[in-house]
């Protein structure tokens, strides 16, 4: 597995972890295009902590060092790494690259 | 000798004064026990972990807690004790003495919080139990920035409870007034004695009177009481 598809797997993971928390009505239809924030998300703003919260654990377990994902840098771009599981997930990678150099 | 048997509680400041108190009773009631603190413990139960850490510094708070998930699977309860105390006229307040107190005694325990509300959170379940002042009400003259963080302790609180209660976790503040403790050698004792006599409990406080709150608090029967101050001795 390439880290693309580890972290995939961490992003797609704590959206798992949200629907197991969320009610059958409000279930997320989960996939790599997946809206997370904005017009199209269906995720509220306490549910998209949650998802922020289960990756920054989950990466910061699997690669031993704190990672935010939350940092001014994240907030003051263009295009929001929340705008989406592939946003995410390309963010993730970015700053994983700095840690840790593929 | 089993009120807390199962959970585990994270105490800063528990070498000594009130966090030693609180962390020793935890201890005695069943519970493993997490200390944060600067220093080394002589707190030597099995059930006790301690963490050096320093609490001025949140990169080092996130660091113990990465470490945190590898000793513990939970937290349970937390009690943000630590605190230091320059009390000076405003004037003549060095400012890295009140940058300290603003990093110990208010920024530390937000990042505590915050990174033990992320335990929680999986168990559903939590007390975030804040120690706070009489400084708050009293406002005596030298204590401008140490009461200000104090009285940003519960309001910290306050917040945190609305945004971890849909995860039922509780955050609460115990204001105490005064303890024989190394915090209270600090103060000129004529002054503390003074304030303590002006109260409706005109005496210092003891372990037992602090312990009865965080019991209360912590209680699985105090799930609906949150984002509470509550004041020893008649402070209000």
């Amino acid at each position: 597995m390439d880290r693309r598809d580890e972290v995939l797997a961490i992003v797609l993971g704590a959206l798992e972890n949200l629907n197991a928390e969320l009610d059958e009505a409000d279930q997320i239809q989960i996939g790599p295009t997946t809206p997370l924030f904005g017009d199209d998300a269906t995720l509220d703003s306490l549910s998209l902590v949650s998802v922020i919260v289960d990756v920054e654990t989950a990466l910061t377990m699997k690669w031993d060092a704190p990672i935010s994902l939350t940092d001014d840098r994240a907030m003051s771009r263009a295009i929001s790494p929340f705008d989406s599981v592939g946003t995410l997930t390309d963010y993730v990678l970015e700053l994983l690259q700095e840690i840790s150099p593929a | 000798m089993d009120l807390y048997l199962g959970k585990t509680a994270l105490v800063t400041g528990a070498t000594r004064g009130v966090g030693r108190i609180i962390a020793d009773h935890f201890l005695n009631e069943g519970a493993t026990v997490v200390g944060f603190a600067r220093g080394e413990s002589s707190l030597a139960a099995a059930a006790y972990h301690h963490v050096q850490v320093d609490l001025a510094d949140p990169m080092a708070i996130q660091k113990a807690f990465l470490g945190l998930h590898k000793q513990v699977t939970r937290l349970d309860i937390v009690v943000n004790n630590a605190a230091v105390l320059t009390s000076q006229y405003a004037m003549i307040m060095p400012p890295a003495a009140a940058q300290a107190m603003v990093n110990v005694n208010l920024l530390a325990p937000f990042i505590v919080s915050r990174e033990a509300a992320k335990f929680m959170r999986k168990t559903k379940w939590g007390r975030i139990i804040n120690i706070g002042s009489m400084a708050v009400s009293l406002e005596p003259m030298g204590d401008s920035v140490y009461a200000a963080t104090k009285a940003g302790l519960s309001t910290l609180a306050n917040v945190m409870a609305k945004e971890f209660g849909p995860m039922n976790v509780t955050c609460n503040t115990l204001a105490i007034t005064a303890i024989e403790s190394d915090m209270l050698a600090q103060l000129p004792r004529a002054k503390i004695e003074a304030i303590i006599a002006s109260l409706p409990a005109p005496r210092f406080a003891t372990p037992a009177d602090i312990l009865n709150v965080v019991d209360f608090f912590a209680a699985e029967a105090s799930s609906y009481v949150t984002a509470q101050t509550v004041f020893l001795g008649g402070v209000n």
